[in-house]
């Protein structure tokens, strides 16, 4: 299936991603160093790399919850975090990166679903909280996003009373109630017991097969051969080499690349 | 002592004793016998028995006179005092605590060391010295301004109308408590994953959301048991409220031992009594709020008292039919 | 918390601060009439009831009194112009009947010392209004001016001369109180104290008596223990479950006490007294201002004038007081002295 084919089954606009050089840095230590990319629409991309590499700062830097040291994050072509003030770039206000969170998904690691409130409530509150939906449409939305990964009868439960890949479900079904242009996913599997993986990886799929944009960090080499539309393999804080997944997986260029394919497979 | 001494696995059935030994793979465990639990049970017993007849009968006590005292208008003034100090102050002080812990945990340096000072100092201060000079403050400062700060006072009024003795009172254990409870929020809000700010921060839920429905519900389930403990030693803070001159409780009834001295023993075991009465109420208070903020924080419920006693009767039930079948 | 805390947040804090302030305001509204400690006189114009609602410690007398313009024109302006007189007495948590203390009706500030207030009080032609608060706050009462005088049963020292001034209105008889099964008895001869545990009030006269007797037994091989309470409730209970024999105190307290608990199991007797003056120094209570605030002079005039006009005797008759009268008010007379205090 093509990028074009997905993008006639969207429901939502898909966003354009451009990260232009940016740096990072915590003290001395160096954790980016000036990366460009750039994310088309619909486009489905998987970052690999040795862990402390930089993959999840990357993420954590496109909707501004890591502030870049130099360079800057645009989606469909706004800066995230920043404006332009002349030829400078200039802090935006608290609530304004807020408003922009909103137009990215972001799925993480340990899920980070409010425990004290309902798989229900957790769906319903960003759409409702930030005032796009009045609360029974924010409700009745979330039983349809729900029922899409598969837990239509857990509305009333609490995260703690479900398994970690059905709370990694319910955090993608949080993740896609703002209707985001973009998903970004932090190693969405890592936390899984193996026989929970594929569960999560199924919703991943096909959200993929929607037409929104994705940028997914993992491990699962398999999934990324066949999902991604292009593979980005990251180390030591650069970007190490790119290209479609049979390219970057099957006829690695880089000895790092080839180095790590050889760790993880 | 609410566990029934031995051992309390139930089973559905009991087991028959004239039937042939079975083989040892399909037995039960016969139970260990503990012979020196029920000695002990009963060494308890018989002390607590004895107590409680002591309590009774014993002529020190008057309890005719305890009856007399209980209920008479000057008690019932003082308790609805002791109530009232303590729940301006509880709220207050919440409220305080709350603005003090943002303050600390704010990027701001001034507001952070404000914070600190005020909480480092008003513990410092023993709760008597700080009545004893909000009482005479109004001796030492006779007006209070709202104007610029060192400038003009656009209006002022007399403290001396405004400062009655219930007002000093509150706001002396709110000063008090609002820099305990700061440390008890604040200790709340740390308590609070960092994974859900960041989710909150993620989902773009704006600032005022992220805290009234995301962190601070969930920082009361450490906040809730710590400030209850504090409130329960509030109620009996109140007691210094006759510093200035408000008679609380057990104002009251020292002021009546004094004139009645006769009554000592029986006033103050009028004031133990209604202590133990407001202590209990609270503590009901805080089981059910525990049990509200617990929603999601276990997979399941823990049971209510009522629940729980039903439980345990029907497993006492289920043990009797056994032990009388054997 | 991973984003800055905001000018905005700020504002919040302070609408939150501020909101507490205007509930502290509205607390003031609804708190008004809970200040059960102060109580203003409902005595008719050219005269004062004393000894009400006393539980049996006097007997209610009405007693003519009314202002005398020749001491009232002694007044400080100030406390002239206020038309009442702020009368501080120190009896809470717990009163000292019959001198302070809340009456039998459980609300009624009443005993000898607010009653000779209110009678000062006429004699100025003032308004009496009696505050009741804690010992410590009757000083502090006094240094910022928010009572006038005080009434309370304070004896005149030296140490408390460098901040206050005294006039003198009544002299103290001392006495043991004991449990009434005791069979121990004081003679008047400190030698048969040998032995005994005795409670005291710290930093009264009967406390340096009883502290020379300690010395001289100790001198002669023998033991006195003296220990020490916060307040009366504690006494008597350290009385009654045999902790002290006996404790040595004023002589009117313990009479009150004595007549309290007779009926009940913690009856208690008196066991022998002894004169305040006694030893080498007469302990005088005196009406106590701030130093320099001008009353101690006209309060002595007034004290003198009911001394003279017969209402004195009436008022100490009233409260079974009579062997404590003194016969003339003395502005800041020689008191305990400093070595002592």
């Amino acid at each position: 299936m093509s990028a074009k084919t997905r993008e006639a089954r969207a429901d939502v606009e898909a966003a354009t991603v451009e990260v232009h050089g940016v740096h990072k840095w915590y003290g001395t230590h160096r954790v980016l160093d000036g990366i460009d990319l750039t994310v088309r629409p619909g486009e489905v991309t998987v970052v690999l790399g040795p862990s402390g590499s930089g993959k999840s700062t990357l993420l954590r830097i496109i909707n501004h919850l890591e502030k870049p040291e130099i360079g800057y994050v645009s989606v469909n072509g706004e800066l995230i975090g920043v404006k332009r003030q002349g030829e400078r770039l200039k802090e935006l206000s608290e609530r304004a990166i807020l408003v922009q969170r909103g137009r990215i998904g972001f799925v993480f690691q340990n899920f980070n679903l409010f425990p004290h409130l309902t798989v229900l409530d957790n769906v319903a509150a960003a759409p409702i909280a930030t005032g796009r939906l009045g609360r029974s449409e924010a409700q009745e939305l979330a039983r349809e996003l729900l029922g899409r990964v598969g837990l239509a009868d857990k509305t009333g439960a609490y995260p703690r009373q479900l398994s970690g890949g059905q709370q990694q479900r319910v955090a993608i079904a949080r993740a896609i109630a703002l209707r985001p242009g973009v998903i970004l996913f932090d190693e969405p599997t890592s936390a899984l017991d193996p026989e929970l993986v594929g569960e999560v990886l199924a919703v991943i799929k096909d959200l993929a097969t929607s037409g929104t944009t994705l940028v997914i960090v993992t491990h699962e080499i398999g999934f990324a051969r066949e999902v991604a539309d292009r593979v980005v393999f990251i180390d030591g804080g650069r970007i190490v080499e790119q290209g479609p997944p049979a390219e970057v997986l099957g006829t690695p260029r880089h000895e790092r690349t080839r180095d790590f394919l050889s760790k993880v497979l | 002592m609410s566990e029934p001494p031995g051992v309390t696995v139930t089973f559905a059935e009991a087991p028959k004793t004239d039937d042939p030994p079975q083989p040892l793979a399909a037995q039960r465990v016969l139970p260990l016998r503990r012979p020196g639990r029920w000695i002990v049970t009963a060494v308890v017993l018989i002390v607590v028995a004895q107590f409680v007849h002591g309590l009774v009968t014993n002529p020190f006590y008057q309890w005719d006179r305890w009856s007399y005292w209980f209920l008479r208008p000057t008690i019932l003034d003082g308790l609805l005092i002791t109530l009232q100090v303590t729940v301006y102050s509880a709220v207050l002080g919440l409220a305080g605590g709350v603005v003090l812990a943002l303050a600390r945990l704010s990027k701001s340096p001034v507001l952070r060391a404000v914070s600190w000072t005020y909480v480092w100092v008003l513990r410092s201060i023993p709760l008597i010295v700080v009545l004893i000079f909000l009482y005479n403050f109004s001796a030492l400062y006779q007006t209070l301004s709202v104007g610029i700060p060192f400038g003009p006072a656009f209006f002022s009024f007399d403290e001396s109308r405004l400062a009655t003795d219930m007002v000093v009172a509150v706001v002396g254990l709110s000063l008090n408590e609002a820099a305990y409870a700061a440390e008890v929020v604040r200790g709340g809000i740390l308590s609070v994953d960092q994974g859900q700010h960041e989710a909150a921060a993620a989902l773009g839920l704006p600032k005022g959301y992220q805290f009234r429905r995301i962190v601070f519900p969930q920082a009361l389930r450490s906040i809730v048991p710590n400030y209850v403990n504090q409130l329960i030693g509030l109620i009996k803070g109140t007691s210094l409220v006759f510093y200035v001159s408000l008679l609380d409780l057990f104002g009251s009834a020292q002021t009546m031992g004094s004139t009645y001295p006769g009554d000592i023993v029986p006033l103050l075991l009028v004031v133990t009594v209604w202590y133990l009465i407001l202590t209990s109420v609270v503590s009901v208070i805080q089981f059910y709020v525990e049990r509200h903020y617990a929603r999601g924080a276990t997979r399941g419920l823990p049971p209510t008292p009522l629940q729980k006693l039903r439980t345990r009767l029907t497993d006492l039930g289920a043990r009797v039919r056994r032990e009388a079948a054997v | 918390m991973s984003t800055h805390f905001t000018r905005r947040s700020l504002i919040r804090g302070i609408t939150a601060a501020s909101a507490v302030a205007s509930l502290v305001t509205g607390l003031g509204a609804c708190g008004g009439n809970s200040d059960a400690a102060t109580s203003t006189d409902t005595d008719k114009a050219g005269e004062v009831v004393v000894g009400r609602v006393s539980n049996g410690a006097a007997n209610q007398t009405t007693i003519k009194v009314s202002e005398v313009e020749a001491i009232s024109a002694e007044l400080p302006a100030a406390v002239k112009k206020s038309g009442k007189l702020e009368i501080g007495i120190g009896a809470l948590p717990a009163g000292f009947p019959p001198l302070a203390y809340v009456g039998d009706d459980q609300k009624t500030l009443t005993g000898s010392e607010p009653d000779l207030g209110r009678l000062v009080a006429a004699v100025f032609g003032l308004k009496a209004e009696v505050r009741n608060s804690t010992w410590e706050n009757l000083f502090v009462g006094i240094d910022s001016g928010k009572v006038d005088v005080a009434f309370s049963n304070v004896t005149d020292t030296e140490e408390r001369k460098k901040k206050y001034e005294f006039a003198s209105y009544r002299q103290d008889n001392l006495a043991f109180i004991v449990p009434r099964k005791s069979t121990w008895n004081f003679d008047g001869d400190y030698e048969n104290l040998a032995g005994k545990t005795v409670a005291v009030a710290s930093g009264t006269n009967q406390e340096k008596i009883l502290l020379e007797w300690k010395d001289k037994l100790a001198e002669k091989g023998k033991k006195l223990t003296v220990k020490y309470f916060q307040d009366s409730t504690s006494t008597y209970l350290a009385l009654n479950s045999g902790k002290v024999d006996a404790s040595f105190g004023p002589n009117p307290g313990f009479a009150y006490h004595n007549r309290q608990v007779s009926h009940t199991p913690n009856a208690t007797r008196t066991a022998g007294t002894y004169s305040g003056a006694g030893g080498s120094l007469q302990g005088l209570i005196a009406a106590t201002a701030k130093k320099d605030s001008g009353l101690a002079k006209p309060l002595a005039d007034a004290i003198n004038y009911l001394i003279k006009n017969g209402q004195y005797a009436e008022w100490l008759k009233a409260y079974n007081l009579s062997n404590e009268a003194v016969a003339k008010s003395e502005v800041n007379p020689p008191g305990l002295p400093l070595d002592n205090s």
